[in-house]
């Protein structure tokens, strides 16, 4: 990951949603973006050049666009029309990012589009999260890493987030995945984590 | 045998599918794909079929495809007459709103430059109030005042479309309680397919979300009604029945979503027994 005196950055063509530029990069806002959150944390596994990725929950392509940025394609699945319309401009431009419009609690939806891929990106407002990482798994490499993107407001209003937390971690290894990290993106976004999971 | 965008593989064989993207996206719509057999495409098997030469033209083509049917999804909802309404109805309260606060701060600024004039005692509702303010000798705010009429009359060409447009989307509801309020409805709910998927006590109190939700947390008395007070049997009843005629009204009106969403056309025998219901409720005769 490129950080200038400690910014976050992407090197790709600028102006996709106003974002500030730093000597010729993309500045990658922690406080808009989980996943930049999450690598502001010092988490995660960094996104590489030959990387394929499956990301879930790509709405409007504002954090797809830094990912395609990095990776040598990105599968940006999304359901609702609206975010999509602006998910398909990112598209036109940036020619490694693969829009589908389906359900990522449907993978059959899309299975016949997206291939094998060293990474998938998960970050959907619904209420069953980890049964949608397992759902997905088929589509992950056996050396890939599984980065889910927790709400924990989404699955439960009412409960503490770390007893959520804990719960998705226990589904997840249920579902034979190994859980690496939970690591809470306070202060960047309220009750959110990033769970970092492999295969093996 | 697995199933793929470009085609059909089974063991080293692989069978290319034919025609253009419009039949490549057809295609994909008639798959039935069951996860648990399910392998990952390699890519390099598109190639193998002769579907494409290499991997940037690989993608290039998956792109077109992906693209081409997310539109076709997207323009095809949009389609659904009740996603436009809901805007209408909501750029036709902003508008609303907007009116009347520009309406306050003009009248303001008109009373600081005529110091001997005041409201009390003459009723002067906003639109004389607008036409007060045209005369102003104050330019800027006398051309104001105009621009504020003519986006009061833009919203009364909007309300009529609204109506109009609901009489299409919702023909049955708009029976019962007009075009207006069958349209606010719609708008509340999310939509006609939502809209005919609740329960007739959530429609009674649509739009009274604050009082409802006051009530459940500090036992406050409950609404009994929402938008649909807008309806004149209801806001004519006495307070006694008040709560009954909107309770009535709320199930027809719940019956009536789902003969718009599922039928969509006008059923003159409902209605009619609907209206008797509403009417008895009422107690008029």
């Amino acid at each position: 990951m490129i950080r200038i005196d400690g910014v976050l950055v992407s090197p790709g063509e600028g102006g996709v949603y106003g974002e500030r530029m730093l000597q010729g990069y993309r500045v990658w806002d922690p406080r808009r973006s989980k996943l930049a959150a999450m690598y502001a944390k010092g988490e995660g596994r960094d996104l590489e050049p030959w990387m394929r990725i499956l990301y879930l929950g790509a709405a409007n392509g504002t954090t797809v666009s830094h990912v395609a940025d990095y990776a040598a394609c990105v599968y940006a699945v999304e359901f609702a029309p609206r975010p999509m319309q602006d998910l398909i401009e990112v598209a036109r431009r940036r020619t490694n990012v693969v829009p589908i419009m389906a359900d990522a609690t449907r993978p059959a939806e899309y299975a016949p589009l997206v291939e094998a891929v060293d990474m998938v990106i998960q970050d959907v407002a619904q209420p069953d999260q980890a049964g949608i990482a397992l759902a997905n798994l088929p589509f992950l490499k056996p050396d890939g890493v599984y980065i889910l993107m927790l709400k924990a407001r989404s699955v439960d209003v009412r409960a503490d987030p770390e007893t959520v937390i804990a719960t998705t971690v226990r589904a997840l290894e249920a579902g034979g995945l190994i859980v690496q990290a939970a690591t809470r993106l306070e202060p960047f976004h309220r009750d959110h984590a990033a769970i970092v999971c492999t295969r093996q | 045998m697995q199933h793929y965008w470009f085609g059909d593989r089974e063991g080293g064989a692989c069978t290319p599918a034919e025609g253009d993207l419009d039949a490549l996206a057809e295609r994909l719509d008639r798959l039935r794909i069951s996860m648990a057999s399910f392998t990952p495409l390699a890519w390099e098997d598109a190639v193998a079929c002769g579907v494409v030469a290499d991997r940037r033209e690989y993608l290039d083509r998956l792109r077109a495809l992906c693209i081409r049917r997310a539109e076709e999804t997207i323009a095809a909802y949009y389609r659904q007459g009740d996603i436009e309404l809901l805007q209408m109805v909501r750029m036709l309260d902003e508008t609303d709103t907007v009116i009347n606060l520009l309406t306050e701060r003009a009248t303001e600024w008109y009373i600081v430059r005529n110091p001997q004039f005041s409201r009390k005692y003459r009723a002067i509702g906003a639109k004389k109030m607008l036409s007060i303010m045209k005369k102003d000798r104050s330019s800027p705010l006398a051309r104001l005042a105009g621009e504020i009429e003519r986006l009061a009359a833009e919203r009364t060409r909007l309300m009529r479309e609204v109506s109009a447009r609901a009489d299409t989307v919702a023909p049955n509801c708009s029976a019962l309680v007009g075009g207006l309020v069958a349209a606010r409805l719609v708008s509340r709910a999310g939509g006609l397919a939502q809209l005919a998927r609740l329960p007739a006590s959530t429609i009674q109190v649509l739009g009274a979300e604050n009082a409802l939700f006051t009530h459940l947390r500090s036992g406050t008395p409950p609404p009994k009604h929402g938008i649909i007070f807008q309806h004149r049997r209801v806001h004519n009843a006495p307070r006694g029945t008040r709560g009954r005629v909107a309770r009535v009204l709320a199930a027809k009106l719940g019956i009536a979503a789902r003969i718009d969403y599922y039928r969509g056309e006008l059923s003159p025998a409902f209605l009619e027994t609907a209206q008797r219901r509403i009417d008895d409720a009422a107690g008029v005769a």
